[in-house]
């Protein structure tokens, strides 16, 4: 568990922190009271402008199935933030390009919890695909690539 | 399910004898016959977990209540229990920490054929211990107990014990819809590979938790059962010393436990013996606190005004008979290990078959976890390979491992295990469990004689864990 703080600290020092002018983004993390990467994961989110609120919960999978989020591609936390649900630990780029974008969907999600991703630590296996997830019952579509 | 006032009645159902408790302290348990057959119909029924006035949810029950019935055994003494499916998919039952024949023990495709729908099987056995044991499905594990199917199994003391009052709290714990109905969802890998299916409901006898009237004076004996897939509880009871007599339905020395806190994982039991010493018409909380930032009140302690029972506790004994546990012989002790593996922040353990470090997606067959390096994954099947084998009367000494990140209630069947140590240092009070609660990077070490033969399973008590790997099986010849 230390070592995954001390490869979150390291990934803060490799993540771009933002303008000091940027307004602070507030979300809300829903979490599991045992899981600490999300923690890292919010702290490595804090660094880079946001404020976390954050909420351990039992039934994450209820909230993020409820949250419309596809059972297969759940991430270990869900992340509620100016109206788009992001799963699991999508680097903040994408989770910045998504509040600017703003599309019509409901979220993003990077299922599991992949190595090397932000609050995680270890060496990336391979390209962290992240899905775009919508209310209606169409299939996820690729968001964004990284 | 029977409608009930109050969840903290004693629900002792007996199907052949009827039993009345005296009112006047001190009194003695409710006995209930010593043999007869008892008949056990598991079918679909509707309970009301959070009221009288909140919604019925659809359930899966025994004998239309939720919790099943509350069955009475007599130590020594043999019984019989027909046990009729009315569902619409296999079951079995498991009656969980009774030292019985393998046979019995209710792990389908392993110790028996599946109670196919529509069919009964007949479980008979002599309980050799008394103590706090209960009964649940072995098949479809996680749905079946999930939707309801758990009930306790007391056996009685030859000689009871003296106190005021017994009582029984079955605490199951149900995650529900907004409506009031059981949540799909049962098998998500995201809950599989962390801490299995915790619910957002928690009921004690079936019931919501409410106020639970007590005499100042009085001594209980309480019963704690935790029959949850997979909530951990860890119990306070403000202002009270509650004191532990038996875990897993074992006599151990009495103790206060560490910090005053009950901790209870899926499956365990513990005794205690509460000396009510409140004012009269006082209040006292009691809290679960186990998950860190999500405490609650599971009940509150509510002394009636009335003068107390007597002035000074009562000085019986509380220490309880002990029961005939072969004792190990650990000079001559086969020596096994058995090593938790995988999960979230699993740390690649799990790299061959489906993990990864922190696990991407869940691997073939929904393995999330593995115990050395194996998955075996579901309820219990025909031709599950043992992981060792005993010669019958040796005495095993094994060593448990968790290099997970997470908390595993390991349960033998068929044995109690002698707890020898935890991370080194000798586990105090003489404890026997047949569950054994190991938090993240714990190593246990326990013992007991292989006397009874078959193919036995030891497994991971958080349902979803059980199911996605954290199972295997030993032999006793």
């Amino acid at each position: 568990m230390k070592l995954t703080y001390r490869l979150a600290a390291l990934s803060l020092l490799i993540a771009t922190p933002l303008p000091a002018f940027a307004a602070t983004i507030n979300a809300v993390m829903y979490k599991n009271p045992q899981c600490s990467c999300c923690e890292s994961y919010a702290n490595y989110l804090e660094h880079n402008g946001f404020k976390i609120d954050i909420k351990p919960v039992n039934n994450l999978s209820q909230i993020s199935s409820d949250a419309g989020v596809p059972a297969d591609l759940e991430g270990c936390h869900a992340l509620m933030v100016d109206g788009y649900v992001v799963d699991g630990l999508v680097p903040v780029e994408i989770v910045k390009k998504l509040l600017t974008e703003r599309p019509a969907i409901t979220g993003i999600t990077l299922a599991g919890m992949p190595t090397g991703a932000p609050g995680m630590g270890g060496e990336k296996q391979g390209p962290f695909v992240v899905y775009a997830f919508t209310k209606d019952g169409k299939a996820p579509t690729v968001y964004a690539t990284e | 399910m029977n409608s009930v006032s109050s969840p903290f009645i004693t629900r002792r159902k007996f199907l052949l004898a009827a039993a009345s408790i005296a009112a006047s302290a001190p009194i003695r348990p409710a006995l209930a016959l010593a043999t007869g057959e008892h008949r056990i119909r598991v079918a679909p029924g509707q309970a009301r977990l959070t009221g009288p006035d909140g919604p019925r949810t659809p359930v899966w029950a025994y004998d239309g209540t939720v919790p099943g019935p509350t069955l009475r055994l007599r130590q020594g003494q043999p019984a019989r229990i027909v046990v009729e499916n009315g569902l619409d998919e296999d079951t079995t039952v498991h009656w969980h920490g009774i030292r019985l024949a393998n046979a019995m023990d209710g792990v389908p495709g392993l110790t028996q054929p599946p109670i196919r729908p529509g069919e009964n099987f007949l479980y008979e056995f002599t309980p050799p211990d008394a103590g706090t044991f209960w009964y649940h499905p072995h098949a479809d594990s996680l749905v079946q107990l999930g939707r309801g199917l758990a009930g306790a199994l007391i056996v009685e003391e030859a000689e009871p014990v003296a106190v005021d009052r017994e009582l029984l709290w079955l605490l199951q714990d149900w995650r529900l819809t907004k409506d009031g109905q059981i949540a799909a969802g049962f098998g998500n890998m995201m809950d599989a590979a962390m801490s299995g299916r915790v619910g957002n409901v928690v009921t004690v006898n079936g019931a919501p938790p409410a106020d639970l009237t007590v005499k100042a004076g009085e001594r209980v004996r309480l019963r704690l059962a935790n029959a949850s897939l997979a909530r951990i509880m860890a119990l306070r009871f403000e202002g009270h010393r509650p004191v532990i007599v038996a875990i897993d339905g074992q006599p151990c020395d009495p103790h206060e436990p560490e910090g005053g806190r009950l901790v209870l994982a899926p499956a365990m039991r513990i005794d205690v013996v509460l000396d009510m010493q409140g004012d009269p018409g006082s209040r006292h909380a009691v809290i679960d606190d186990y998950y860190d930032g999500l405490a609650y009140t599971l009940t509150t302690l509510a002394y009636d005004a009335g003068a107390p029972l007597r002035d000074h506790p009562l000085d019986a004994p509380i220490r309880l008979p002990g029961n005939p546990l072969p004792g190990p012989d650990l000079a001559e002790a086969e020596r096994q290990e058995i090593v938790l593996q995988g999960g979230m922040m699993g740390g690649g353990k799990l790299a061959g078959i489906g993990g990864m470090m922190g696990m991407a997606m869940p691997g073939m067959n929904g393995a999330a976890w593995a115990i050395n390096g194996m998955s075996m994954t579901g309820d219990g099947h025909a031709g599950m390979a043992p992981q060792f084998t005993l010669s019958r009367g040796a005495t095993c000494r094994l060593t448990m491992r968790n290099e997970t990140a997470w908390w595993h209630p390991m349960h033998v069947h068929g044995f109690s295990l002698s707890v020898l140590s935890r991370n080194g240092s000798p586990v105090p009070h003489r404890q026997w469990q047949d569950t054994v609660l190991l938090a993240p990077k714990d190593t246990i070490e326990c013992a007991f004689v292989a006397d009874n033969p078959g193919d036995w399973m030891l497994h991971c008590h958080v349902a979803d864990h059980q199911m996605a790997g954290l199972m295997t099986v030993f032999r006793v010849t």
